[in-house]
């Protein structure tokens, strides 16, 4: 989706306000709110933090969309009604499937590293050195090519395996596995001449984002 | 902070307009569902704020300092040898080590969201996950970096990692001149979460201190 998250390239969106050492989280609501995401193992966040609205989502704070999301999710997934987010209450009626996680699976769940490349063979259709071209595309929903990459020619550098396309999840349920490349840009490829000659920008992109150059 | 969190949240929301008390009647209302347990987030809460940090990332960066070997194994496949160090978990999937160098200087951003290694790093500062910060690093690298306090020489390659996909990037500095006989215990404690991101350079001991 061409919304406002997909912001590399802008200019004018404020101050980065850099403070050295500044910590992750600043409120104890904050860290309380990343812990309740995490429990609910809800899946990524990501396609619901995408639909705020553009004036919204620069308004609100990271864990600010972190909340609307979730509520979204939680909503949209049956798991609760927006009464219930209103009224702050259960409803009696309401059905609790999922049950919660406890301590000990929290523990184990902490320093398990999620497996998300796919232990499939497929054949790549681009190969280290090949030249190619992000494609001219434009998703209406999730999607994980940044605007700053289509019709952008560069270089295969490494060949990173086969993972979930994450535009798939969103339009059906059937995961689409495939490879992802690490592809290399010269910066002046992607802003010109303005650009030194000698910085350059990575980034990995799964096949479907890109064509032959 | 506060300014952020506080004012404007009025007009756009339904329940309570302060974000605490949002995530405290959601917390309850999940707690009441049976969907949620307080204290399985405690464990969670206790475990982002006190165990996993940049200090993680810190060890990491000293091993590879003083011992060349695990250098190379960190470079080759960094998921695999950061887990030597029992740093494991999520968003740590594959991560990937880019070395500095005096010729090549690495520097990590996430356009689209706010992907950060957190097994190594913890969570992201705000200013990681500023719209600014976000837009411009890809553009003007340079810049950003200036604005950070690094100047870097027109000679320098500046290569940008934008972290889109599975891969979680994080930066092997320099190690600082004049720290020859120091241990890696105390190499340790000069780096900075800030040089992992690649935004500032690891401070020499004896002419900029620890910073």
């Amino acid at each position: 989706m061409n919304g406002i998250h997909d912001m590399g390239g802008m200019q004018g969106l404020g101050e980065i306000g850099y403070r050295e050492n500044e910590p992750g989280f600043h409120e104890p609501w904050e860290v309380r709110l990343f812990a309740l995401v995490r429990a609910m193992r809800s899946g990524s966040l990501r396609p619901y933090i995408e639909r705020i609205p553009a004036a919204e989502y620069l308004r609100m704070s990271y864990y600010e969309r972190w909340y609307t999301a979730l509520v979204t999710r939680l909503i949209e997934s049956g798991t609760i009604t927006r009464a219930e987010v209103k009224s702050g209450r259960a409803d009696p009626a309401a059905v609790n499937a999922t049950p919660a996680l406890t301590p000990a699976v929290a523990r184990e769940l902490l320093f398990r590293t999620p497996q998300t490349e796919q232990d499939i063979a497929l054949t790549p259709r681009f190969h280290v050195g090949d030249r190619v071209r992000g494609r001219n595309i434009n998703p209406t929903s999730h999607t994980r090519m940044p605007r700053y990459t289509r019709g952008k020619a560069g270089v295969v550098e490494r060949d990173r395996g086969v993972f979930h396309l994450p535009d798939s999840e969103q339009v059906s349920a059937e995961p689409k596995p495939q490879q992802v490349y690490l592809i290399h840009y010269r910066a002046q490829e992607l802003w010109g001449e303005e650009a030194s000659t000698h910085d350059s920008l990575y980034i990995d992109m799964w096949e479907d984002y890109l064509e032959a150059a | 902070m506060s300014q952020r969190h506080s004012h404007h949240a009025q007009d756009h929301t339904e329940v309570p307009s302060d974000p605490a008390l949002r995530v405290k009647a959601l917390e309850s209302l999940l707690v009441e569902k049976g969907l949620a347990d307080p204290a399985a987030l405690d464990v969670l809460v206790d475990t982002y704020e006190n165990e996993v940090g940049p200090r993680n990332g810190a060890q990491v960066v000293a091993r590879a300092w003083v011992d060349s070997a695990y250098k190379q194994r960190l470079l080759d496949d960094g998921t695999a040898a950061i887990a030597e160090f029992g740093f494991s978990g999520f968003q740590g999937e594959k991560l990937t080590v880019v070395e500095n160098t005096p010729s090549v200087h690495n520097v990590i951003v996430c356009t689209l969201c706010s992907c950060y290694p957190w097994p190594v790093l913890g969570l992201p500062p705000t200013w990681y996950k500023s719209a600014a910060y976000r837009s411009r690093t890809v553009i003007d690298p340079r810049g950003v970096l200036r604005e950070l306090g690094l100047e870097l020489p027109n000679d320098v390659e500046v290569r940008v990692w934008d972290s889109n996909a599975a891969s979680r990037y994080f930066v092997l500095p320099e190690r600082p001149e004049g720290t020859e006989s120091m241990s890696e215990a105390d190499l340790a404690k000069l780096v900075t979460r800030d040089a992992m991101i690649g935004v500032a350079k690891v401070a020499s001991p004896s002419v900029g201190g620890v910073s």
